[in-house]
């Protein structure tokens, strides 16, 4: 499953749905709020379209480039508060080498690619936009 | 003909975050770039440097495919032009 939400991710339900009888192993990535410098909460807003075509990119090239057999991510958008997960990524595979390597390409590219942004707001009262990365990739091509 | 703008994160705060912009028959991105920066005003440095060209951090779609800001093809009725900074999800 590829998506994009603005509920509570479950995280258990998510990985007993990728189960399958070939697997031996399932990775999770989970990324949650911080309490960064006295944040408090944060809100995420996505270009949602695009976002769901860069994560399904995503998904194939993993799965092109690990011998994985599925790959599962959930990005949650909107007000969120630290200790709550921003999202997870369930990678199945018969081994578990395969779906930690494929895990990490999964969020590295994700943070490259995939159009979100997040607002920080402290405890007291100051925002502030988390910057993006360096050398950011989204779609193609690349910038002129 | 008009054409939609999406714009999100710090650039929603400064033009909306969608903006129909009216242009003539046959205008190409850079028409569409100049009503954004006049749009923004006071705040257009974010997004627009001294020259009126776009910062070099900008990126820019048109119907869902990134594009170079001085695209010389020309816009339909209807586009969806989308304005984002470097993008920081996950």
């Amino acid at each position: 499953m590829i998506g994009i939400t603005r509920d509570v991710i479950d995280a258990g339900v998510m990985i007993e749905a990728a189960k399958r009888p070939g697997m031996g192993a399932l990775v999770t990535f989970c990324g949650v709020v911080r309490d960064d410098g006295g944040i408090e909460r944060m809100e995420l807003e996505v270009y949602e379209e695009i976002a769901v075509r860069e994560l399904e990119t995503i998904r194939d090239e993993a799965i092109r480039k690990y011998p994985i057999e599925s790959v599962d991510i959930v990005h949650r958008v909107g007000t969120l508060f630290v200790g709550e997960t921003i999202l997870l990524i369930v990678v199945g595979a018969g081994h578990r080498k395969e779906a930690f390597a494929a895990s990490e390409y999964i969020i590295d590219r994700l943070k490259q690619t995939v159009p979100i942004w997040k607002k920080e707001f402290g405890r007291d009262g100051q925002e502030r936009w988390v910057p993006g990365e360096p050398g950011d990739r989204t779609s193609s091509p690349p910038p002129g | 003909m008009r054409v939609r703008v999406k714009a999100f994160a710090r650039f929603r705060e400064i033009l909306g975050s969608d903006i129909p912009i009216e242009v003539p028959d046959g205008a190409t991105m850079a028409a569409v770039l100049v009503a954004l920066r006049d749009r923004a005003g006071g705040e257009s440095d974010a997004i627009f440097d001294e020259g009126g060209a776009l910062r070099a951090h900008v990126i820019l779609m048109r119907n869902g495919k990134r594009v170079k800001r001085d695209d010389s093809d020309a816009l339909a009725d209807g586009d969806e032009v989308a304005l984002f900074p470097p993008v920081a999800g996950g």
